[in-house]
C-alpha cells in the first residue's frame, strides 16, 4: 500500500475516532481496524497484550470522567459521586483512545521507518520555509541513534555499577555520573556522524523516493473518508 | 602524476594544538599504503583532510593534480573514508538504506541507486542482510556495511581508519579479506593501523607518523625496522618475514 495513502488513512480514522460518540461509530471503526489487522497478518494477540501498557492511561481517563462529570447516580452503585453520564463519557473517551492506538499500531506495524521518512518528506514538500529533507533526515537519524544511545546508557550504567555507584546516597550525584558521560558520548557520536555524512556527500538535493498509488489504495482511502463522514454526519 | 597528493599539510586546532605539521605524501594509483603511528600521532586528522572533512591550516590536497577544495563533492565521491567506529557511520535503519545514503546524496536516478546498492552488497557479501537493522550486525558485518556504503559511490581510493580495532579473529579475517579483494580489484587502499603484524604483508608502502609529522615513508622492509622508536611495535620477531605479517594465511 502506498505510504502516503496509509498515513492519510491513519489521520482520517483517528479523526473519525475523535468525533465518535455513538456505539455504531465505535463498532464501525473497530471493525475496520480488525479487518486491517487480519489482512496485514499482524499478531493480534501480541498487539492486544501490548495494549496493557496503555491500560493505565485508559483507566485514568475512565475514572476521571466517572467521578468528575456531573449527572445522575448509578442505581445500586455504592459510590455516590460516580455518575451515569460520567461513566458513559469516560467509556466514550476510552473508546476513542483505544481506536486511535489500534489504528496507529496497524499503520506503524506495517510501515517501515524509511517509508515514514519519505512520506513525511513528501507531505512537507509544498509547505513553504520548511526544510523537508532536513526534517526527514533528522527523523531518520533519531531512529538510527536510539539503539546506540540505549547501548551507551547500558554500558555507562554497568561501568558505574561495577564501581559501586549504588553506594552513593545522593540520587542527584548518581544521576550526574550517568547523565554527563552519556551526554558527552552522544555529542561525540553526533560529531562523528556529521563527519561520516559529510564524507558520503550529504546533500539536501538528493534522490527522491518514488510512490505509486493503485486502485486498492484509492478504495481504502474512500472507506476511511466514508467512515469519517459517517461519524461526523 | 600521482592520484592523490598532500602538499605541506598543517593543521592547528583552535586551542593551538598542532595536530599535523608540514606533511607531504603522494599516493599512486593501485597502491596499498599503510599509515602507522602511535595514538595521537595525527593519522586520523591527516586522512580527514584527504577528502575535505577537515580544512588544513596550511597546505593543500590534490586529486589527479587538482585541488580538492575546487570540487569537494567529487573528492568525497572519489575518496571513500571508512571510519574507525562503524556505528558512527551508519545512518540508515536497514542495511540497504544505509548503503543507499551516498548514491542518494549524489542525486542519482533511483534505478542507479538500487543498482549501486545491489552491487556493493554483493561485493562485500552481505546481500542476504539487506533488510536487517544495521545495529543487529556483528562487528565484522558492520565494517562490511561501511565498506559497501563507500563502494556504492564508486571511489578510486578507499581509506580505512583502524578497521581492525575491536574485532575478534573471524572479524579481522573478514575485513582483511575484503581489503585484499578490493586491492586486487584495482582500488587504491590507504590503511591506517598500528596492527602491522596483521596487515603488513599486503602493503606496498609503509608510512609512519610521529607527533604529527611524517617520519618514515618507504617499502615495508626498509621502514619496519625503525618502527619501535615511533611507538609502533616491530612485528618481525625470531626471523619472521614481512610476507607472514597477515592473519589471512
Amino acid at each position: 500500500m502506498d505510504g502516503r495513502i496509509k498515513l492519510l488513512c491513519m489521520v482520517l480514522l483517528s479523526l473519525s475516532a475523535s468525533f465518535a460518540s455513538e456505539w455504531q461509530h465505535y463498532l464501525t471503526l473497530l471493525s475496520l481496524v480488525f479487518i486491517a489487522l487480519i489482512i496485514t497478518k499482524l499478531p493480534i494477540i501480541a498487539l492486544l497484550k501490548d495494549m496493557k501498557f496503555f491500560a493505565i492511561i485508559i483507566l485514568i481517563v475512565l475514572f476521571t470522567n466517572a467521578f468528575n462529570v456531573p449527572g445522575d447516580p448509578i442505581p445500586g452503585f455504592p459510590i455516590e459521586r460516580v455518575s451515569m453520564q460520567g461513566v458513559i463519557t469516560g467509556l466514550r473517551f476510552a473508546g476513542r483512545l483505544i481506536t486511535i492506538i489500534m489504528v496507529c499500531t496497524v499503520v506503524t506495524g506495517t510501515t517501515s521507518l524509511l517509508t515514514f521518512k519519505n512520506v513525511i518528506e513528501w507531505y512537507l514538500r509544498p509547505v513553504p520555509f520548511i526544510p523537508e529533507v532536513r526534517i526527514a533526515t533528522m527523523i531518520s537519524l533519531t531512529f538510527a541513534l536510539i539503539p546506540v544511545i540505549f547501548d551507551s546508557y547500558t554500558e555507562i550504567m554497568n561501568a558505574q555499577k561495577s564501581r559501586c555507584i549504588e553506594l552513593r546516597k545522593n540520587p542527584i550525584k548518581r544521576v550526574n555520573f550517568i547523565v554527563f558521560p552519556l551526554l558527552g558520548q552522544i555529542l561525540r557520536r553526533a560529531d562523528e556522524i556529521v563527519y561520516a555524512m559529510e564524507s558520503r556527500c550529504y546533500s539536501e538535493v538528493r534522490t527522491r523516493a518514488l510512490f505509486k498509488i493503485n486502485k486498492l489504495d484509492w478504495f481504502i482511502l474512500a472507506i476511511c473518508a466514508t467512515s469519517l463522514l459517517f461519524v461526523v454526519a | 602524476m600521482s592520484l592523490l597528493e598532500a602538499k605541506n599539510l598543517t593543521h592547528v586546532f583552535p586551542e593551538g594544538t598542532v595536530a599535523i605539521k608540514d606533511i607531504s605524501l603522494k599516493i599512486n594509483s593501485g597502491e596499498f599504503v599503510i599509515i602507522a603511528g602511535a595514538n595521537g600521532s595525527g593519522k586520523t586528522v591527516f586522512i580527514r583532510h584527504l577528502n575535505g572533512l577537515l580544512v588544513p591550516t596550511k597546505g593543500e590536497v590534490l586529486i589527479n593534480g587538482k585541488p580538492i577544495k575546487k570540487n569537494i563533492t567529487l573528492a568525497r565521491r572519489k575518496i571513500g573514508l571508512i571510519f574507525q567506529d562503524s556505528d558512527s557511520q551508519i545512518v540508515g535503519q536497514t542495511v540497504a538504506e544505509d548503503v543507499a545514503f551516498g548514491p542518494e546524496n549524489l542525486n542519482l536516478p533511483i534505478a542507479e541507486v538500487e543498482k549501486a546498492v545491489r552491487e556493493s552488497l554483493e561485493i562485500v557479501g552481505i546481500s542476504d542482510l539487506s533488510t536487517k537493522s544495521p545495529h543487529t550486525l556483528s562487528g565484522g558485518q558492520k565494517k562490511k556495511l561501511a565498506v559497501a556504503g563507500v563502494l556504492a559511490m564508486n571511489p578510486n581510493i578507499i581509506i580505512f581508519d583502524e578497521p581492525l580495532a575491536g574485532l575478534d579473529y573471524p572479524g579481522v579475517v573478514q575485513v582483511l579479506r575484503q581489503l585484499d579483494e578490493l586491492h586486487k580489484a584495482g582500488n587504491t587502499i590507504i590503511l591506517v593501523t598500528h596492527e602491522l603484524e596483521k596487515t603488513l604483508a599486503h602493503a606496498d608502502r609503509l608510512v609512519i607518523f610521529h607527533k604529527g609529522e611524517l617520519v618514515e615513508d618507504g617499502k615495508p622492509e626498509d621502514v619496519i625496522y625503525c618502527s619501535e622508536k615511533y611507538g609502533v611495535r616491530m612485528p618481525l620477531r625470531n626471523g619472521g618475514e614481512i610476507g607472514s605479517m597477515t592473519w589471512l594465511r
